[in-house]
């Protein structure tokens, strides 16, 4: 049973892409068949991050508008066999994606993968949309400021009426899960950001993890690894971790600088 | 919207009063419909009529309804009829339809030309020889706070629950239609309750709006915009169990966060109106 899920967040910079290869390269390693779209039309930046920018020949647009086979697009990765990447294209915009196109891709792609993780545009427009329609599950990724956390809200509220689950009924609605990434531990002691804790109560939704401000994620982009397979970090840990969350294992929650007793037991109490 | 003088101010000087104020005014006034020109056997019936309840229609505000009967009205005769009504101190003000002579000699009556407004429905105590005289409740609807936005935003259709008894806005008798949303009203949600009351059980994040003709009801944490009494209801109220909101209406009346006082932030909350003041008072 395979399962689209979107990674997406309103705001831009929040860390989408470098979380969208994080996840996708954590669950392939974890043996799951895993393919990673960019819904970015014309801003394309995943197949960098990803490290295989120079092996892109055709592209999800191109498949859209039945220029190219599924399979000429999707780039196999170097590291992991059962991680494939579909990139977009960088001249187009996010005109040329169609809801029917996208549909037939996923389908298209369910048949022959576990997980299919959509890169999310920033924005609300089309390209966003698109990109959350077919979901089953959503990551938020959200950075602990107000406007990322209202950015985020507001996602969350397209996400439970803009949606094709949403349009069919109550029953069997996305599962969001709320990634805090940037997260500083001493600024949120300082009070200079905000707490896990506030963030949780204004989205109120479970946490999948929470993934510290740490150099080695800028390192990882700059070799065009994802975070997760490049050096051993506290950010690669964090995502780890938020993987295995996301993939059905039941992890306790460690945050860093955040000692609050009893912390742990409501935050879980929150994701019921 | 109407401006507001209930908003404190921060500074500590005092609220400077303004010369007036527009507001929205609902007014219930009786149309008098009539089928065919007045002639002799119909101010006989209206005669009797009248004298069936007279207190009920002393100084009762009346439009003059010709829509059915412009063709055969004379503006003789209605001048006639309008000097016969304000004999019987019927407060005439107005007329409905009419076509151009019959509106101009309205207006030399004095009488203004009504347009809009919706009939109330018959009340079954009404004979049945009372046709040409139902009973009308003319009304015009205040500016709603800004552009009404779509309701296509709001969360997915919450279940309709069996109508509470609750105070009727206006005379009209038409049974409330109550909504409640049991999920989180997010950041750019806008929710209509606009024949009833609105209760929401979760968080209302800021940035979201909530509009109810009558209450509106927070069980969670209060950051958006409330504005109850949206027809005009000046009874409705908001309850708050959290009070964090960014701005507050009853009836066109607002308060922003900026004039909420640190005494009754995250408290547990009501809001009403006394005396054309905003009121925020804690429980307990």
């Amino acid at each position: 049973m395979s399962k689209v899920i979107v990674v997406t967040s309103g705001k831009g910079g929040v860390g989408k892409t470098t979380s969208s290869a994080a996840i996708s390269a954590g669950l392939a390693s974890r043996g799951h068949r895993t393919v990673v779209i960019d819904f970015d039309v014309g801003l394309r930046n995943l197949d960098m991050i990803m490290g295989c920018e120079r092996r892109v020949v055709f592209d999800f647009i191109n498949v859209i508008q039945g220029d190219a086979k599924l399979n000429q697009a999707l780039i196999r990765d170097r590291r992991l066999d059962n991680l494939y990447v579909l990139p977009t294209s960088q001249t187009r915009d996010k005109d040329a994606l169609t809801q029917e196109g996208v549909e037939k891709v996923l389908n298209e792609l369910r048949e022959e993968f576990d997980y299919i993780i959509c890169d999310s545009p920033a924005g609300i427009e089309r390209g966003a949309q698109l990109a959350m329609y077919y979901a089953d599950e959503a990551v938020v990724v959200t950075n602990p400021e107000v406007s990322s956390v209202r950015d985020s809200d507001r996602m969350l509220g397209l996400l439970s009426s803009k949606t094709a689950r949403a349009e069919r009924g109550e029953e069997d609605q996305i599962k969001s899960h709320l990634l805090l990434t940037r997260f500083d531990p001493r600024r949120s002691g300082d009070g200079e950001m905000m707490s896990v804790e506030d963030v949780l109560e204004i989205l109120a939704i479970p946490l999948l993890g929470v993934i510290p401000e740490s150099p080695a994620v800028l390192r990882a982009s700059n070799v065009g690894v994802p975070v997760i397979l490049n050096e051993k970090s506290r950010a690669a840990t964090a995502y780890e971790e938020a993987v295995a969350r996301l993939d059905g294992e039941d992890l306790p929650m460690k945050i860093e600088g955040e000692k609050v007793p009893g912390l742990m037991s409501r935050l879980f109490g929150r994701s019921a | 919207m109407q401006t507001d003088v209930a908003s404190g101010n921060i500074d500590g000087v005092g609220t400077t009063l303004k010369p007036f104020q527009f507001r929205g005014r609902f007014l219930t006034a009786l149309a008098l419909r009539l089928s065919t020109a007045p002639d002799a056997r119909f101010y006989e019936m209206l005669a009797d009529r009248l004298e069936k309840t007279p207190n009920f229609f002393t100084d009762a505000p009346v439009i003059i309804d010709l829509e059915q009967s412009q063709a055969e009205v004379t503006p003789e005769a209605l001048s006639e009829l309008v000097a016969d009504l304000r004999r019987r101190e019927l407060a005439v003000f107005g007329v409905q339809g009419g076509d151009e002579a019959l509106r101009a000699a309205a207006a030399g009556l004095g009488l203004i030309s009504v347009t809009g407004g919706r009939d109330a429905p018959l009340r079954g105590a009404l004979p049945s020889s009372e046709q040409k005289r139902p009973q009308r409740v003319f009304q015009e609807r205040p500016p709603m706070p800004e552009a009404q936005p779509a309701p296509a935003q709001t969360p997915a259709p919450a279940p309709e629950p069996n109508p509470a008894p609750e105070p009727a806005p206006v005379p009209q008798r038409v049974a409330p239609e109550n909504k409640i949303v049991t999920m989180p009203v997010r950041s750019g949600q806008t929710v209509i309750a606009d024949k009833g009351d609105l209760t929401v059980v979760g968080p209302v994040s800021s940035g979201a709006e909530l509009f109810a003709a009558g209450n509106i009801h927070v069980y969670g944490r209060m950051r958006g915009r409330a504005f109850a009494g949206i027809d005009g209801d000046e009874n409705a109220r908001i309850f708050c169990q959290s009070l964090d909101a960014e701005l507050l209406a009853i009836a066109g009346l607002y308060r922003t966060s900026d004039s909420l006082g640190a005494d009754v932030r995250h408290k547990m909350v009501q809001i009403y109106l006394e005396d054309e003041r905003l009121i925020v008072a804690p429980f307990g």
